[in-house]
């Protein structure tokens, strides 16, 4: 990472002091897998997200199907079984971006990791779906603001 | 997309790979390729919404956000000119020729924004997985989320599908 960072521009790591450097296609997987199901798992818990949260669960768990090929072919060993969940702190907008965004940077600083053509371009799709997501719990929080 | 990636001035390999018509090696020529093909897309973007924000052709309240995403592109403008530069390859500079004569104002305004944002979104997108070097790559993925931002923001803006 320290490589990609000193090669990387400023202007457009800036934000990401803390970029992490993965070092294998098993450990990029993982905690996308991770991430994944902690931002499902909060936004599950509200109500007001209902239909959002709905069509992100679903994209997921095409994600997530997806992943599983990606393993198969990469030959990473499977993930084991997650560790119980810690309990949620009360949900607001925040922590769901913090969240979302977790898991949009976790596919971009994942992709030099990959080493391979085809997973990069599956992943980039998935990381275009999440963003988007992202995007959206954005605006949400912009809107929470303005209406103080 | 194709349309407005050849107005922006994208042309040569890149842009037979974005059409489907040839498949790029990852090759350092190819990375060049890539970051030309941006260079021009983001030019055409900064010039966009230079105009918008100078003749005010942006609907009221949006300024901010088209303040932003210039920014963003700007930013994205200079990282890919450092990537080149420090390359040794000679960037592109912006076309003289841009035509946002008749560009209307408003709504209509903000569709032509988001028609760049979508050439961008989906260029960087089917061309990201050629690029060879890592910290291209990272570069090209933080991009690639700003793009999707500014995309998503202006299709809630004009009242399109975003989930």
């Amino acid at each position: 990472m320290l490589r990609a960072l000193a090669a990387a521009p400023v202007v457009v790591l800036a934000g990401q002091a803390h970029a992490r450097d993965y070092s294998s296609a098993a450990e990029v997987l993982d905690e996308i897998d991770r991430l994944e199901a902690d931002l499902d798992r909060r936004l599950a818990r509200v109500a007001a997200a209902g239909a959002f949260a709905a069509s992100v669960h679903a994209d997921h768990e095409r994600h997530r199907r997806e992943r599983t090929v990606l393993r198969r072919r990469l030959g990473p060993p499977a993930s084991p079984a997650p560790a119980a969940p810690a309990p949620l702190a009360p949900i607001d907008v925040e922590s769901l971006r913090t969240v979302a965004q977790d898991l949009v940077h976790a596919h971009a600083e994942g992709l030099p990791a990959l080493g391979d053509a085809a997973a990069v371009d599956t992943l980039a799709r998935h990381m275009v779906v999440d963003a988007r997501h992202l995007a959206i719990i954005q605006m949400w929080g912009e809107a929470e603001e303005q209406r103080g | 997309m194709v349309a407005t990636a050849r107005a922006a001035g994208v042309a040569g390999p890149a842009l037979a790979a974005l059409t489907g018509g040839k498949a790029l090696a990852r090759t350092e020529e190819t990375d060049l390729e890539i970051l030309s093909a941006a260079l021009l897309l983001e030019h055409h973007a900064i010039a966009l919404y230079g105009h918008g924000l100078k003749l005010a052709l942006f609907p009221p309240g949006l300024r901010a956000y088209a303040t932003e995403f210039r920014g963003d592109h700007q930013g994205h403008r200079d990282t890919q000119i450092a990537i080149m530069e420090e390359r040794g390859a000679a960037a592109p500079v912006a076309r003289d020729d841009y035509d946002f004569a008749h560009a209307p104002a408003g709504d209509d305004f903000v569709r032509l924004a988001l028609e760049i944002e979508v050439a961008a979104q989906r260029a960087y997108t089917g061309l990201i997985s050629h690029i060879r070097t890592s910290d291209y790559l990272l570069s090209a993925a933080f991009i690639l989320i700003d793009e999707v931002r500014h995309m998503t923001v202006w299709q809630r803006v004009l009242g399109l599908r975003i989930y």
